[in-house]
């Protein structure tokens, strides 16, 4: 049996493990985040037994795939982060934020590593500080050492066995790991043997020694190693001499057995020996010995059992004797599908031009009469239906949960309230509403600074909230809901709050336009100027002056909108409404001469009939527009878009007052058609971009429409 | 054909084991967890299971266990696979009734090779 290996060498050639990377890639991301989630979760008093298994098998989850597949530098991190998370589960240590802490770094570290194994890019992570700080708390000693050397002056905090038996794979009791060294496929495996001779060179390294009587099998030589030494020391010194990727580091042994006499177990003359598998005596199905026969497994099976260690049988029989909440993780596993974007972008597509075809049906056959083409006008109300039911399903499938945004929020928050020293406790409600997954995507980078600005300048230090007679942590909570067609997320905490002299008195410095008559919304608004900040001193955390304007920006682009409330001392709210979907769009739709234009429907502030007199020209050829003792300018759209006109006599006589960007003016058109949702079609990948025009969407009677870029337009006539 | 049942809860592991089994001409039936290996299993016959130990909801300890208790499965080889070799493992294995051990990571070839030695 000793040469089993050499058969397996063989045969593993058939298999190319690559295949599976990208699901491991996929399953240690999620693994990972999980367990930084459990992690910030983590009750350090009163740590859940559960909580500290679930957040074990993570760490154990992404070592044994990442062992499997070949990532030596994830397998050995994680293995620490494992022995460290066991012996807390164990209760032979107990959790503090500083193991917390390094925890949440190693992840970090990890996700690095996975990024790079996929091709990120990235720089290689040095993860020697980690793995000493980890060895550290092992050890139960906080304050660390520096970092070992190659000679690897021994790590006996994670050699050792721990009292009660911790699990370092393969670890002797002296400390030395035995591990496999596999060198290769190299064009010359000879070159191997100078591996053998740099590793004997350096004292106490440890022994090795040719597993395969020097002999390789397709180009891949084995050694046997016993060292104290970590992998990643070991590939570094064997760098020297072969590439990295040729150099593969595995627990030594054959890595199964049986148990002797257990049913199926095989003849067990090789029972002595470690082979990193076994099967047990007499258990059942384990490999018959000659004379064995099944009654006698079975019979050996129920005698073994009662002798079984206590100890052992507790431990292992712990999680399942204590089913609580059922994870839905590994059920959920099984009944999705992990599509690729693009296809599901294809069928919202497809979609969309049925969604056109069945209007223009519609459209057409308006005059049909019903009474004489009754299976027509029935088939036609049933495709309406079962259409718009289609476009529904569909655009489900690209909503996600807010969860998959807010879930980055409790790491942030507690890295910069312990930089700010302050403390800060995040609550979410309505993680679970969903959003589509471009949104997503987009608003992302917005929220997160809403949370790092209430966390800054919102959120007072614990000595000056006290001081004010509130609890010492600041709260700060997420909500997000759906309210009609748009989903709306607050951002809210209850901190210092605006204070509205304060921000007056900063515009007037700013050279803005401000009066005291302004109302407390229209103040409050002032943060969203560029340039604005109302922090006494920049911080490194925000303050910086761009921000607030961006954050504005970014969400109108999404047609989004933004306000604030707030009530000094008590804190502040910011509203951020958005759209449902960007692929899906609530327009009013003008006409202007022949052409039809759509105006997105979150920008139309009021439309109304011009009166003669109202439009006053000023400076030449800019024209103006009094609009409840506002001026604003005037955009005609027949001159914009120099739309064809053949009734001279004609003038346009409706204004739609539209805002964006900070900024309102009134668009002349010919008439109001209507409002209506429209699909939206992207311009700039069918065409080119075009001034002035976010997109384009098809009407029912299967015309063009082209859809205005309000902020566009807006910026035009500040010019 | 044999009809092996790999428990794992991990996607990628599953993925490997039953390519590298199907590979070898052996039927595979995948199981998420424990519970769910437990169910399959009461649904039809195995030749053999190969699980994971650490698993949510019903770990491989207490999977083997289950199974031993029902006469279906009580000379039914069981393989343990663990990233963990030490003894006391070993020993929970053997109290709850399991055929043998395979230490992860794993080649390919040695999983085939393991099993080959309990079917035939």
């Amino acid at each position: 049996m000793g040469e089993t290996t050499n058969e397996g060498g063989h045969l593993s050639a058939g298999i190319d493990l690559s295949q599976f990377y990208q699901v491991f890639f996929e399953e240690a991301g999620e693994n990972l985040e999980t367990m930084e989630k459990m992690l910030l979760d983590l009750d350090i008093e009163s740590a859940d037994d559960e909580e500290l298994n679930a957040i074990f098998r993570c760490a154990h989850s992404v070592k044994g795939g990442a062992a499997t597949f070949g990532f030596s530098d994830v397998a050995e991190l994680t293995h620490q982060m494992e022995t460290l998370l066991d012996k807390l589960r164990r209760h032979e240590l107990a959790p503090n934020t500083g193991m917390v802490d390094v925890l949440l770094a190693s992840g970090d570290a990890l996700k690095a590593m996975l990024g790079r194994h996929q091709g990120s890019g990235a720089a290689a992570v040095d993860t020697t500080e980690l793995l000493t700080a980890i060895r550290g708390h092992v050890s139960g000693q906080t304050a660390v050492a520096p970092a070992s050397h190659i000679a690897g002056a021994a790590e006996p905090a994670v050699a050792a066995p721990s009292p009660a038996g911790a699990t370092t794979a393969a670890a002797t009791t002296d400390g030395l790991r035995s591990l496999e060294l596999r060198v290769g496929p190299l064009p010359d495996p000879s070159v191997a043997d100078n591996l053998v001779d740099l590793f004997k060179e350096i004292t106490n390294l440890g022994t090795i020694e040719p597993l395969d009587a020097g002999r390789d099998a397709d180009g891949v030589r084995r050694f046997k190693v016993l060292t104290t030494s970590t992998d990643n020391d070991l590939i570094d010194l064997f760098g020297f001499h072969v590439a990295r990727e040729h150099v593969q580091l595995m627990p030594l042994s054959d890595g199964y057995g049986f148990h002797e006499g257990a049913p199926g177990a095989p003849p067990m003359q090789a029972a002595a020996k470690d082979l990193g598998y076994g099967f047990f005596d007499d258990a059942p199905g384990a490999p018959v010995e000659g004379t064995s026969n099944p009654a006698k497994g079975a019979t050996a099976t129920g005698a073994t059992a009662p002798a079984a260690t206590p100890a052992a049988v507790a431990t292992a029989a712990k999680p399942a004797a204590a089913p609580k909440v059922e994870k839905p993780a590994a059920a959920a596993e099984s009944s999705t599908l992990r599509v690729s974007v693009d296809k599901v972008d294809q069928l919202i597509n497809l979609v969309g031009e049925l969604v056109i075809i069945q209007a223009m049906l519609a459209q057409n056959s308006k005059d049909v009469d019903a009474a004489l083409h009754q299976q027509l006008a029935s088939g036609l109300a049933d495709l309406e239906r079962n259409t718009r039911d289609l476009q529904e399903a569909v655009m489900g499938i690209r909503m996600i949960p807010m969860s998959l945004v807010f879930s980055r929020f409790p790491r942030m928050l507690r890295d910069l309230a312990g930089k700010l020293g302050k403390k800060v406790e995040l609550l979410q409600v309505g993680e679970a509403t969903e959003l589509d997954k471009g949104l997503v995507e987009k608003i992302t980078d917005p929220l997160t600074h809403l949370v790092r600005n209430s966390c800054d300048h919102g959120i007072e230090l614990p000595a000056d909230r006290l001081a004010k007679g509130k609890p010492e942590h600041g709260t700060i909570t997420l909500i997000a809901s759906h309210q009609g067609g748009s989903i709306v997320i607050e951002v809210r905490d209850d901190g210092k709050g605006l204070n509205r002299a304060k921000l007056l008195s900063k515009a007037r410095e700013r050279g803005l336009d401000v009066s005291d008559a302004m109302t407390d919304s229209e103040v409050y608004s002032l943060i969203f100027a560029p340039g604005f900040s109302t922090a006494d001193q920049v911080t490194d955390v925000s303050g910086r002056g761009v921000g607030m304007d961006v954050v504005k920006k970014n969400i109108t682009a999404l047609g989004g909108t933004v306000e604030i409330d707030s009530a000094e001392g008590y804190g502040m709210t910011v509203r951020v409404r958005l759209p449902l979907t960007l692929a899906i769009m609530d327009g009013m739709s003008v006409g202007v001469g022949k052409e039809v234009y759509i105006l997105p429907l979150s920008s139309v502030v009021e439309s109304f009939q011009v009166q003669p007199g109202m439009i006053k020209t000023i400076g030449g050829s800019g024209r103006v527009v009094e609009v409840r003792d506002e001026y604003m300018p005037v955009v005609d759209l027949e001159r914009v878009f120099k739309v064809p006109r053949f009734d001279f006599e004609h003038v346009s006589n409706i204004m739609v007052v539209v805002e964006a960007e900070g900024g309102r003016i009134a668009m002349l058109v010919d008439e109001l058609l209507g409002q209506q949702q429209v699909v939206v079609k992207n311009l700039e990948s069918n065409y080119r971009k075009v001034d002035d025009i976010s997109g384009a969407t098809i009407m029912g009677d299967g015309r063009v429409a082209l859809i205005l870029d309000v902020g566009s337009l807006i910026r035009r006539s500040r010019h | 054909m044999h009809s092996i049942l790999a428990v794992d809860d991990s996607a990628s592991m599953r993925q490997m084991v039953s390519f590298t089994l199907k590979n070898a001409g052996f039927n595979v039936v995948e199981a998420v967890d424990g519970q769910d290996a437990y169910e399959k299993a009461n649904s039809r016959d195995f030749n053999l299971v190969l699980t994971d130990q650490n698993m949510p909801r019903m770990d491989g300890i207490t999977l083997t266990k289950k199974l031993r208790e029902n006469p279906k499965f009580k000379s039914t080889p069981i393989l343990i696979l663990t990233t963990e070799s030490s003894d006391q493992m070993k020993q929970a294995g053997r109290a709850a009734g399991a055929t043998g051990w395979l230490v992860k990571p794993f080649d390919p070839a040695k999983l085939v090779e393991v099993i080959g030695k309990v079917i035939r």
